[in-house]
Order: structure tokens, then C-alpha cells, then sequence
């Protein structure tokens, strides 16, 4: 009996540790919470709006069950209203204004006490929304909670504004946050050049001869890279920011290269010749990438200094984009043999380990995943009735959520 | 021991759970929440703007009105090799070019620019290749034809320059196209 237990024990240990497992947990037993808008004296507006975006922010956290109605209080308060009173936790926040800087003061209760608190100064108050993710960050992490630094990231995102024009935006993973950073002509697949998130490499369409450029967010600096007739896309970027796996075609022929920052050189991955595009980093010196070598587009992989390649994807009619994390590939792919039916575009998720498909997404058209740093979220987009919204998937706690553009629709996002 | 039977259990359980086929629960409640706050900022530092129009020797009405003459080459869903209906088409402009004199004057002084473009079915990075591809079988075709390789540039826009925007078959099947283009 205890070889069975120890058997069953060791399973469940081992796939428990296998994300494409899906992971169902019963809404009813996470704590509730709520949020109280304490600001004396500020712009009612902006403190409403720091209310829903926190409100948005512990709901995608995963962790609480979240009341949404809007309640205000006295900061100073050292109970909590009535209508509160059967909830566990009560995020209590204040807006005020000192000498020209906002100042947020955070109050996290428990039981009619306080149990943390937070205080925070800001120059920039239309920057409130990555104070929000930075106080939802932080009280994940008080909880105890599976890291969520990812909340807190910077989303680039090319947003089309019309045929053969879109522009290159700074935003947060709500979209909440907007920030044009690159216009005029056809700007296209922004790719953060390292963590620091100071600098993007993009595409330049507008010449003829597609072009490479790397851009600034600060310095607001625009260098010109290198160009490629036909196509240029930068598909991936190395850990440490020093290579960049690109998509080119200087013989007019698309393939996968591997682009080295400081020698400025550059070396072929792939050589096929059909279509071999969406290059991503994997564990063990590996690539995943998109090509079409069987007559329709699926995932292989290969190393980066190998010849060989093998196919991942064994399901799927039209497998055309991938996102990697270590040994996890997520992978876009049409659900049925008609190629314009309604039944479109799903994600995947498999493991390089072990057979599990773990289907993440059920209607609409779901594209370009890219996992967070940590592995644990996926941002991707959807494309749903004309619009267009980036979804953020979580994929231990098995949730998804959607935020919409308002307006023109997302060419390419990375964070 | 029938403790322990009874922690196997509820341990098989939480196995068998793990496989369940069910679909994962997607929330759009949060869809209410999103506040839009667009700050737009004009990026003087850029170097990119005013590049697109350019003042031809032979005049832009003319050479808009050459490339409006050659009819773009269109292709079926997920494909980029020519048809016999094509390769005739080419043919067709190649033959308006040469029978034309101005037309072929401005074809001996100026290069030719193929853009690929797809549909907005497949992932855009993919499209972008699908489309080169595309502009590339087309330029294969023009040089059997004698046209001089180096006269000839390709680009890719992928989905991003769509002539058509409604959801139809047909709107997308005029979509997958290549454009020509006169470039000094």
C-alpha cells in the first residue's frame, strides 16, 4: 500500500510540475478583496481610475476574489466600513498632492487591521498606471504569491492606423498607458533590445528596402541597423540582449539568422528554400521556428549550430507562429480544414519533455504569444469582431483576461 | 490503513483531475477596467518623415498612370507559385511596357519595385515571408521574360497594406497580390 501511495504521490509531483497540466482551482476558496479610495483633494477622475486599474491588477494576480464596487473611506480610519466587513482584505489607498509630486499612501487590512503598508511618490501622475502594477506587485509578493514582476513590464506594441501606415507604442499590459514613440510610414514588429527596456529594434518600411533600425525611448536616438531586400524582422532577442535571431532575405530568400550586437556580424540558421521565419531562443542552444518545408506552416526546432531539424507539432492545420521558454514552445494554430471558417485561430501549449497539448485559448483569432521572463504568464493577441485586444494568460492559476485597443488594430507586441 | 487508502484516493483523484479535457475558464471581466489614456507625442528627432513622396524626371502622373496599366498578379490562399493565368498576365504588362514608348522610356531609365502582400489570415511575421516569396516568383518570371535582375527590387508588406478591409472571401483574395511599382 505505501509503494502504491508513493507511487501516486511521486506522479503527482512530477506532472503538478508540468505546465501544459492544466491546473483547475476552485474560485470559491481564494480570500476576498476589496479596494477603498481614500484621496483627499485629488482629481476624482485619476483616483477613480487608480481604483480600476487596481481593481484589473489584483484581479489578474489570480490570488483573491475582487469586489468591484467603487467605495470610498476615511485613509485614517483604523476599521473598515461596513460593507466591507465580511471581506478578508481591504486594499485602502490615498491620493494626494505635495509640493508638485503625487504621493500615494497604501493600506492592506486584514481583520480590521493593518497588516502592510506602502507609500510611493510620483512626478508624473499620468504614469499612475505603473504605480498601480507596482503596488499590485507588491502585495503579490506580501502574500506570499507566485512572483507577478511581469505586471509591472513596459508592452511595445505596432499599432496599424491604416494601409501601409502604424505606429510603435510604449503601453502596459492593459493598455491602459499609451505612450506614440515612432510615427510616419510603416513601423512594424518592435523587439526590446534587453531588460533594461531603454531600447527597441523595429522594422522600417517606407524606402522599399525594409530596415532595421534601434530606437531610443529616452535619448529618443533612431540608428539605422542594417537592411535586407525584401524582408527584415527581428524574431527574438537573447537573454543578455547580445544576439538577435532575424528574419531576412539579402538573396530574396527568408530565412533565420543569428545577428551578433558587438561584431556586428551575422550567421545563417536556416537555409530551405521555402519559408523559415519566427526564430526563438530555446533551452540547450536550440531554436524554435515556423516553416512551411512540409507545404503548410508548422513548428520545428533545431540547434543553432546543427543542420538538423524536427518537427515539434504534430496537431494543427496551419501552425504559423510560436513563442519558447526554456523546454515550453506555445504555438498558434487554425482548428479546422477550412481555411476562412469561424472556428479560426488557437493557442497551444506543449512541452519538449513529455506528449501533453494543452489548448489555452476558444474563440476567435488568438496570435503571436510571447511567455513572460519568468515563463509563468503568456501576453498574446486576439482578434475578435474587429477589434483587437491583448490577452494575458495565466497559465498555473488557468485564466485568461482581455484588454482592448480602442482604435486601429496590434500589427506585433513584445514586452 | 484506511487512512492511507483513503489519502491514495483523494491523490488519484487529483491525478485524474489533471487530465481533465475540459476547456480553460476565460474571464473578460476585465475588459470593463481598461482605462485608454493616449499620450501623443510627435517624434521631431526622426529622420523618417517626408521620405515616401519623391519628384520623378518623367513626372508622377505618368508613372502612376504606367503602374495603374499593369494589372497585379494574384495568388490562391497560402500560396506563392505562379498559374498559367499569371504568367499570362505578366506577359500582358511586359508587353504594354514594350509597345508603349513613353512608357518604355521611363522603363529603361527607372527600376521596377514588386510588393508582396497577403491576407489577414496567418500570422504576420509568416505573412511578411509569404508575400516576398510572392514578389520573388514574380520577379523569377520577369526575368525569363529579359527584364534585367538588377532593375528589379522586392519587398514585403505582409498584411499591412491591404486594398481591401471588408470580411469576405473575395475582399481577401484581392489582398493576396503583387503590386508593381517605378522607382527612380
Amino acid at each position: 500500500m505505501r509503494a502504491i501511495f508513493g507511487v501516486l504521490f511521486l506522479s503527482l509531483l512530477l506532472w503538478g510540475s508540468d505546465a501544459t497540466i492544466e491546473v483547475r482551482k476552485g474560485v470559491d476558496a481564494l480570500p476576498s478583496i476589496a479596494v477603498e479610495d481614500a484621496s483627499v483633494d485629488y482629481k476624482k477622475g485619476l483616483s477613480k481610475r487608480f481604483f480600476r486599474v487596481m481593481v484589473s491588477d489584483l484581479n489578474v494576480l489570480s490570488i483573491f476574489n475582487v469586489e468591484r464596487e467603487y467605495v470610498t473611506a476615511d485613509f485614517n480610519d483604523k476599521s473598515v466600513p461596513t460593507v466591507h466587513k465580511k471581506i478578508d482584505y481591504i486594499v485602502r489607498y490615498q491620493l494626494r498632492e505635495e509640493k508638485g509630486v503625487m504621493v500615494v499612501k497604501v493600506n492592506l487590512f486584514n481583520n480590521d487591521k493593518i497588516i502592510h503598508k506602502l507609500t510611493y511618490r510620483i512626478k508624473n501622475p499620468k504614469q499612475y498606471v505603473f504605480l498601480v502594477h507596482t503596488i499590485a506587485a507588491s502585495l503579490n509578493d506580501f502574500m506570499g504569491a507566485e512572483p507577478a514582476d511581469w505586471i509591472k513590464e513596459k508592452v511595445l506594441i505596432s499599432r496599424t492606423t491604416g494601409p501601409g501606415r502604424s505606429e510603435i507604442l510604449v503601453t502596459d499590459y492593459t493598455l491602459s498607458y499609451q505612450f506614440s514613440v515612432k510615427r510616419n510610414g510603416l513601423n512594424v514588429f518592435p523587439k526590446w533590445a534587453d531588460k533594461s527596456k531603454k531600447y527597441f529594434y523595429y522594422t522600417y518600411l517606407s524606402h522599399g528596402v525594409p530596415e532595421l533600425r534601434k530606437y531610443g525611448i529616452y535619448d529618443k536616438s533612431d540608428k539605422f541597423i542594417m537592411k535586407s531586400d525584401g524582408m527584415m524582422v527581428c524574431s527574438d532577442v537573447s537573454d543578455d540582449g547580445k544576439k538577435l535571431l532575424l528574419t531576412m532575405a539579402p538573396h530574396g530568400q527568408p530565412d533565420i539568422y543569428e545577428y551578433n550586437v558587438a561584431s556586428k556580424k551575422k550567421k545563417r540558421i536556416t537555409k530551405y528554400s521555402g519559408i523559415d521565419v519566427n526564430g526563438q531562443y530555446m533551452a540547450d542552444g536550440k531554436i524554435a521556428f515556423i516553416s512551411n518545408r512540409l507545404g503548410y506552416p508548422n513548428v520545428f526546432s533545431k540547434k543553432i549550430t546543427g543542420q538538423a531539424t524536427e518537427q515539434m507539432v504534430y496537431v494543427g492545420k496551419s501552425n504559423s507562429a510560436c513563442t519558447a521558454h526554456n523546454n515550453y514552445v506555445i504555438y498558434k494554430a487554425r482548428e479546422s480544414a477550412n481555411a476562412f471558417s469561424k472556428n479560426t485561430f488557437n493557442l497551444h501549449l506543449i512541452s519538449t519533455k513529455t506528449d501533453f497539448i494543452r489548448r489555452l485559448t476558444v474563440t476567435g483569432i488568438n496570435e503571436q504569444p510571447l511567455f513572460s521572463r519568468d515563463g509563468t504568464t503568456v501576453l498574446f493577441v486576439k482578434k475578435y469582431k474587429n477589434q483587437s485586444s491583448i490577452g494575458v494568460i495565466r497559465l498555473n492559476q488557468n485564466k485568461n483576461y482581455l484588454f482592448p485597443l480602442k482604435g486601429g488594430a496590434i500589427q506585433s507586441i513584445d514586452w | 490503513m484506511r487512512s492511507l487508502l483513503y489519502v491514495s484516493t483523494v491523490a488519484a483523484m487529483l491525478i485524474f483531475s489533471g487530465c481533465g479535457s475540459s476547456e480553460p475558464t476565460v474571464d473578460d471581466s476585465a475588459n470593463a477596467n481598461n482605462q485608454a489614456e493616449e499620450i501623443n507625442i510627435v517624434d521631431e528627432n526622426s529622420d523618417n518623415s517626408n521620405m515616401e513622396s519623391t519628384d520623378l524626371d518623367g513626372g508622377s502622373t505618368t508613372l502612376e498612370s504606367i503602374e495603374a496599366k499593369m494589372s497585379p498578379i494574384y495568388f490562391g490562399f497560402d500560396q506563392y507559385k505562379l498559374t498559367e493565368e499569371d504568367i499570362d498576365t505578366l506577359h500582358q504588362n511586359v508587353e504594354m511596357v514594350k509597345n508603349d514608348t513613353e512608357a518604355a522610356n521611363i522603363a529603361d531609365k527607372y527600376s521596377l519595385k514588386l510588393e508582396g502582400n497577403c491576407d489577414e489570415w496567418g500570422s504576420d511575421e509568416y505573412n511578411f515571408a509569404l508575400g516576398l516569396k510572392r514578389a520573388q516568383a514574380v520577379k523569377s518570371e520577369l526575368i525569363n521574360d529579359g527584364i534585367v535582375a538588377e532593375k528589379i527590387t522586392t519587398v514585403s508588406y505582409g498584411s499591412s497594406n491591404p486594398v481591401c478591409t471588408e470580411k469576405t472571401q473575395e475582399c481577401w483574395s484581392k489582398n493576396r497580390r503583387v503590386d508593381f511599382k517605378i522607382l527612380p
